[in-house]
């Protein structure tokens, strides 16, 4: 199931989900790039007569250049050259005729600059005119001694890239002489650049030149956005962690930077440095808070409030539930002193949360958070409360159509306010809770939806689709309901997928390595190859106990332990019923009734059994109901009266038919078919044949579910019931095949010591 | 090897006539730091006799060739127009040529980093500014590095230039190198002190045999924050003849404020001003002390001593800013503080003081920032760290502080102040074990300000603990009295009250009335006491007789029979330094 708050990095500048950048003001200076890129722009707006595709093409250029780093010469004329053959040889022209002239010409191109905007179609407010007017306006602020250097480190600018370009030397090498060690034969470039104004126009690498500020914040913003959403397209977080520090060495008090190595040591489970660094970024905030925000005190109160609750947060995410707690109850003091009641409400949606975490019952607290968040206009909370309602509610058997419809209710809301965040995790949470209540049919369609839904972020850096939480749970659903249909090929290409998508070492992948190991177990044990479904269930525990032992369990039950088999349930039996994990509960019950029946033990596991589907009807898991139908059957049908056995195998047919495993099919079938014969067995003499018949043609279905799946121990079976029933019929030559097709499956597989009889 | 050093150091002559080669030398070269500390060193020592004074060093055929061209460069490298230097100096061959030649243009690349910082655009651009000589220098002497032409001299500029370009571990090689080329140069030793970060680091590296080393490692020591081997090292020093260098007075006096050990810190900074009343250096220090034994009168003095000797000097400002602090004007000791920064933005001691001035104007957010500054500058600053704790302390915010207290904890394990303060948070926080453990801690390490075991037992009183806090207030008591100083009166009164009680209830009558009768002395418990007393009197009437029990902790012997229990503390140690 998709817990709700998992995906969301809280932040103080964010309402309703949305995050604000943080722009400043003028915060850019020119560089010899910068003249490149203004030189670029002027020839756009004075040529006038350009191919449209060209224009297009190079309009489609200008804001990856203003807002990326500082390229050289060479790269710049490259990208250009891409765009348009024309236009670099005009711009190519103008900046060596200003870098081998003087002075004079430089100042000559920034007087002349104004004019080639005033009568284009660039506007004064648009974003080409506010940039040009923001270097006009930095050049006009250099002092003499500025002006000349930046003259010179254009004539170096140029030079370097002249000089490269006449050599033409690879890309590679212009990297490695970019670096700090000094080769030997690095001295004579050495000595070209004694004199220059940045480093940045000297080295190529882009991730190694400081950046302006305005640069740095768009480098965040962009960082900041793609960890949110697509982890794999941002930087690696050790790459990352670089840029970052070189950025805090030129400016420690840029805090955002702060902020973002928290995010992305968060991403490599640091600890030490996700807490130094947000601790810092709030210490950094007070200051720039102190001074830039209109309302002066109140903002500095506000973020050391959300200060404490970020700090809970992040022990929340490590699991440390008692230090989480102890911060967030001193966010809700400190935020209560100061009457702020929004603070308040994040406080308490967190505090369920963690709630929820420790396993503690919640929804009291959840339900005040909703009224609470309604109240105060605060959509984003309340509906994320009542997520996390619906999720809870989910589980302990409220009725469904209460859940869905305020599932429905709360989405009509996140569509009007393009809440894209909480669509998805909405959309997730129903693909689970169909799956929950054993509707796959719905549940793939859930799944789809949300698969093929269209990002709805505002700023869209070319991200498709988003790596959130939501995303991996319902690929994870989705992957095994394929598997339930025994389409392992479609089942491995989704965890191809979903590897890509959420390498081994992001938050989320701890989804799809269990999902994955699941099916793996279940295939293994299809097979019978229990050698192969041991190292699962070790690997199972690792990452969830009780699967694991719950997946122990079924491994010793399948290779006739059963004493520690039944020990292993008993004790799982307890802790779930402490933790109210209803469905594994119910899990437990079916496998410790199906132990009985190894003792032949039948009637002694009927009491289980109609707890269980007492359970499970209380918390509308059909699928797990129709489980319990059949084994009730089974046991009806060992105890001698096949027909009531029949009944109840008739009655959950249908939809085990429709939203059941290609196992569950089969089993169904089988036993369906075990009930027909026994009851040929003592019908009347004309009604004789036409039962045994009818059991011959379910048999042949189940045999299909059966082959689909290449579940041979099951077609052994079915082959020798098949032989028997042929026999009886006295269909020789159908007898003979099938028993001919018994015989080489019983050859070829380990003889499992368990008789038809006894098993489902 | 301390046997051989120890001899070698009691040939004081020898000693006497290196400093005053390397002095000459380092003149030459225009190094006035080390000129100034070998001197320094030359000047406590004994003069000698016209016959036994060193003749100056021999020329060679090149340093005579050069000699012109050297005098010429020289003069103007004095006046400081390096690039002018540099330039007659560009085709010597001498060694000593060469070094000027390259630290000219060195210094001509720092001032000019240092001009072009000022006309820098935004904050972003401010760290980029660089020198850009450094990389040039790099290439041409790492050339003559391998080709083994540097002496001890260019070793030490190589080793600076690989600093300034942060190539930490190359700069470490080429100091311990150029300390071996030339042991005396001090300058090398310093750069090398700032350069390693702990213990394991500096025994790893293998360093000259000379007496010099004596001198690093004590400074080294005193860096690390091993102020006992530290002092160790320089009481050996002093005995050894160097007793009257101000340089190792200065050491030992910040050795002694390190520890808290004011009033010998005191003394020693009184003794170095007579010996040289017109020295500014360290004087911050001085200043510290000053301030925490609340001296208005004697930091009055010093700082108008100073503002007459020069009042643009970092030291300066910081002593007018605590003066003004002690005054409680605590806007002007910020104003202060603030320009001692802009006078040296890289000045420690200024920004921690000014988070403390602007904690004093409630001005938490400011405090925030200048804390924050220097814990950058400095990330080993311990009071940065806590003043950070005790912000948001203040802001009511323990759980936010406790990571604050804990790293100042990690960087001074064992000063009691850090686990006091973390205790109060666990307190604050109802984490009473935890509390329980900083507390017992903090008095383990030897508690200065006296609070520990106070806390502990009144955090035993709140649980309902009585034995463990009867336990406690014995030892507390035992202690204060040990001291023989009378200190706060009210928790002394407070904790025998508690006593009294707490052996009436075990009916311990003797030692009951005891501690009443102790109780009378305060004039906040007389009543009790008395109240107490009579209680006693009138259960002992009824003929109850006194429990023999003696698994009851039983302290007042001591108590009552004066001798001296085990001193924990030092009497020294009673007061509390907040720099």
């Amino acid at each position: 199931m998709a817990s709700v708050h998992e995906s969301l990095y809280f932040n103080p500048m964010m309402t309703n989900g949305v995050v604000h950048a943080n722009i400043f003001g003028i915060k850019d200076w020119v560089t010899p790039y910068k003249i490149a890129v203004l030189t670029l722009l002027y020839e756009m707006s004075t040529t006038k007569p350009m191919a449209l595709l060209e224009r297009r093409r190079l309009n489609k250029l200008i804001l990856p250049l203003q807002q990326g780093a500082d390229l050289t010469l060479e790269q710049f004329v490259k990208i250009v050259e891409e765009c348009s053959l024309r236009m670099v040889n005009a711009v190519k022209l103008r900046i060596f005729l200003m870098a081998d002239g003087e002075l004079q010409d430089m100042e000559h191109f920034f007087t002349i600059l104004p004019n080639a905007f005033s009568d284009s179609e660039a506007f004064k407010t648009s974003v080409v005119g506010l940039f040009m007017r923001q270097m006009l306006l930095a050049y006009n602020k250099l002092s003499f001694s500025q002006v000349y250097k930046l003259y010179k480190s254009l004539q170096q600018y140029c030079h370097l890239g002249n000089q490269l370009e006449l050599s033409a030397l690879p890309s590679e090498d212009m990297e490695l002489t970019s670096n700090e060690d000094p080769s030997a034969d690095r001295i004579d470039k050495d000595e070209l650049d004694t004199t220059s104004l940045h480093q940045s126009e000297l080295r190529s690498d882009e991730t190694q030149g400081p950046l302006s500020q305005k640069q740095a914040e768009y480098f965040l913003a962009r960082q900041a956005y793609l960890l949110k959403n697509d982890e794999n397209k941002a930087m690696s977080p050790a790459k990352l962690q670089d840029e970052l520090n070189n950025i805090l060495k030129f400016n420690p008090d840029f805090a955002e930077a702060h902020y973002l190595s928290y995010l992305n040591s968060m991403r490599v489970q640091d600890i030490f440095i996700s807490t130094h660094s947000l601790l810092h970024y709030f210490d950094r905030l007070f200051i720039s808070g102190g001074e830039g925000k209109s309302n002066g005190d109140e903002g500095y109160g506000r973020s050391l409030r959300y200060a404490v609750l970020n700090l809970a947060t992040l022990h929340c995410r490590f699991g440390h539930y008692q230090q989480a707690d102890l911060a967030l109850q001193e966010a809700i003091r400190i935020a209560q002193e100061a009457n702020d009641h929004v603070c308040l409400q994040h406080c308490l949606s967190w505090l369920y949360t963690l709630e929820q975490m420790k396993g503690s019952d919640s929804v009291v607290l959840t339900e005040d958070s909703v009224k609470i968040a309604a109240h105060f206009c605060l959509p984003y909370l309340a509906s994320l409360g009542i997520q996390s309602l619906v999720q809870q509610g989910a589980k302990q058997g409220m009725p469904a159509n209460k859940l869905l419809d305020a599932l429905r209710g709360t989405d009509i809301m996140h569509w009007k306010q393009s809440l894209s965040e909480l669509i998805e995790i909405s959309l997730a949470q129903t693909t689970s809770i169909w799956r929950m209540y054993g509707k796959s049919t719905m549940a793939r369609q859930q799944a789809q939806l949300l698969l093929n839904m269209n990002s709805l972020e505002p700023v869209n850096f070319s991200v498709q689709q988003n790596n959130t939480e939501a995303f991996a749970v319902t690929l994870c659903h989705l992957s095994e309901l394929h598997a339930e249909q025994g389409l392992y090929a479609v089942v491995a290409d989704i965890m191809k997928h979903l590897k890509q998508q959420f390498p081994p070492h992001t938050q989320h992948a701890k989804l799809w390595m269990l999902c994955d190991l699941k099916i793996q177990f279940e295939k293994a044990m299809n097979d019978g190859k229990y050698h192969l479904a041991e190292p699962h269930v070790t690997a199972i525990s690792a990452l969830n106990s009780t699967e694991g032992l719950y997946r122990k369990a079924q491994l010793l039950k399948a290779l006739n332990q059963t004493s520690e088999a039944s020990k292993i349930l008993q004790q799982l039996q307890q802790q779930c019923e402490k933790s109210k994990n209803t469905e594994m509960i119910i899990r437990v019950m079916l496998a410790s009734a199906e132990l009985h029946w190894d003792s032949s033990g039948f009637a002694s596991g009927l009491p289980l059994l109609l707890q269980a589907l007492a359970l499970s009807r209380q918390h509308n898991l059909q699928s797990l109901t129709s489980e319990t139908v059949l084994h009730l059957a089974f046991t009806q049908l060992m105890l001698g009266i096949p027909e009531q056995a029949l009944a109840l195998v008739q009655d959950v047919l249908e939809s085990v038919l429709a939203h059941g495993s290609l196992i569950d099919k089969g089993r169904a079938l089988l036993l369906a078919a075990r009930c027909q014969m026994t009851l040929a067995g003592t019908a009347a003499q004309k009604h004789r044949l036409t039962a045994l018949e009818q059991a011959v043609h379910t048999l042949e279905e189940a045999a299909v579910y059966f082959s689909r799946l290449d579940c041979k121990e099951r077609m052994r079976d079915i082959h020798y019931l098949q032989a028997r029933l042929h026999h009886t019929l006295g269909n020789v030559s159908q007898r003979n095949k099938y028993a001919m097709l018994f015989r080489l499956l019983d050859q070829e597989l380990p003889s499992s010591g368990m008789t038809v009889v006894n098993r489902l | 090897m301390a046997a051989t050093r120890s001899s070698e150091l009691g040939d004081l002559v020898q000693i006497k006539k290196q400093l005053i080669s390397i002095i000459a030398q380092c003149k030459e070269r225009g190094l006035v730091h080390s000129v100034k500390w070998a001197s320094e060193l030359a000047f406590s020592l004994e003069t000698l006799p016209l016959n036994e004074i060193p003749p100056p060093p021999e020329l060679t055929e090149e340093d005579a060739q050069d000699l012109d061209a050297f005098c010429l460069a020289k003069s103007y490298f004095d006046l400081k127009e390096y690039d002018r230097a540099a330039y007659f100096l560009r085709g010597c061959r001498s060694q000593k040529a060469y070094f000027l030649y390259m630290y000219s243009r060195y210094l001509s690349g720092e001032k000019k980093k240092d001009d072009e910082t000022v006309d820098s655009l935004g904050p972003l651009e401010k760290g980029q500014v660089r020198n850009e000589a450094l990389r040039e220098l790099r290439v041409e002497l790492s050339k003559k590095h391998s080709a083994g032409e540097l002496d001890g001299f260019a070793l030490y500029l190589y080793g600076v230039v690989l600093r300034k370009l942060d190539l930490l571990k190359e700069a470490v090689e080429i100091f311990v190198a150029a300390t071996h080329a030339l042991p005396l140069h001090w300058g090398s030793w310093l750069e090398l002190c700032n350069l390693i970060t702990n213990i394991e680091m500096l025994k790893s590296l293998s360093l000259p045999d000379c007496w010099v080393r004596d001198f690093f490692t004590a400074h080294m020591y005193t860096e690390l924050q091993m102020i006992k081997e530290a002092l160790q090292k320089y009481h050996s020093l002093m005995e050894a003849g160097f007793a009257k260098s101000t340089y190792i007075i200065s050491q030992i006096a910040v050795a002694y404020h390190n520890i808290r050990d004011i009033d010998q810190a005191l003394y020693l900074f009184n003794e170095l001003r007579e010996q040289d009343p017109f020295r500014i250096e360290n004087m911050d220090t001085f200043s510290n002390l000053l301030y925490v034994r609340s001296m208005k009168p004697e930091l009055s003095y010093l700082a108008h001593n100073l503002v007459e000797i020069d009042k643009y000097r970092v030291e300066t400002c910081c002593v007018i800013g605590n003066y003004y602090s002690l005054r409680s004007q605590h806007e002007k000791a910020a104003l202060y503080f603030q320009r001692a920064l802009k006078l040296n933005p890289r000045c420690l001691g200024a920004w921690t003081l000014m988070g403390h001035e602007y904690m004093e104007m409630k001005n938490t957010s400011a405090a925030i920032q200048a804390y924050r500054h220097a814990i950058e500058v400095n990330k080993r600053d311990y009071r940065a760290w806590y003043g950070l704790g005790q912000t948001y302390e203040i802001l009511k915010m323990p759980f936010y502080s406790l990571y604050y207290y804990r790293k100042a904890h990690q960087l001074r394990a064992n000063d009691s102040r850090m686990l006091v303060a973390l205790g109060e948070c666990y307190e604050k926080l109802s984490q009473q074990v935890e509390a329980k453990k900083c507390y017992w801690r903090a008095y383990s390490v030897g508690d200065v300000e006296r609070m520990a075991l106070l806390k502990l037992a009144k955090l035993h009183e709140q649980l309902n603990e009585s034995d463990d806090a009867a336990q406690c207030y014995i030892i507390y008591i035992k202690d204060i009295f040990s001291c023989g100083e009378q200190l706060e009166h009210a928790e002394v009164s407070n904790a025998l009250r508690y006593l009294g009680q707490y052996y009436f209830k075990n009916r311990l009558y003797d030692e009951a009335s005891l501690c009443a009768q102790r109780c009378c002395d305060y004039n906040d418990a007389r009543e009790e006491g008395k109240a107490l007393l009579r209680q006693i009197s009138a259960v002992r009437e009824q003929g109850e007789p006194s429990s023999t029990d003696l698994s009851l902790p039983c302290v007042f012997n001591p108590l009552s029979n004066n001798t001296t229990p085990v001193r924990r503390v030092s009497p020294l140690d009673l007061s509390s330094i907040t720099p």
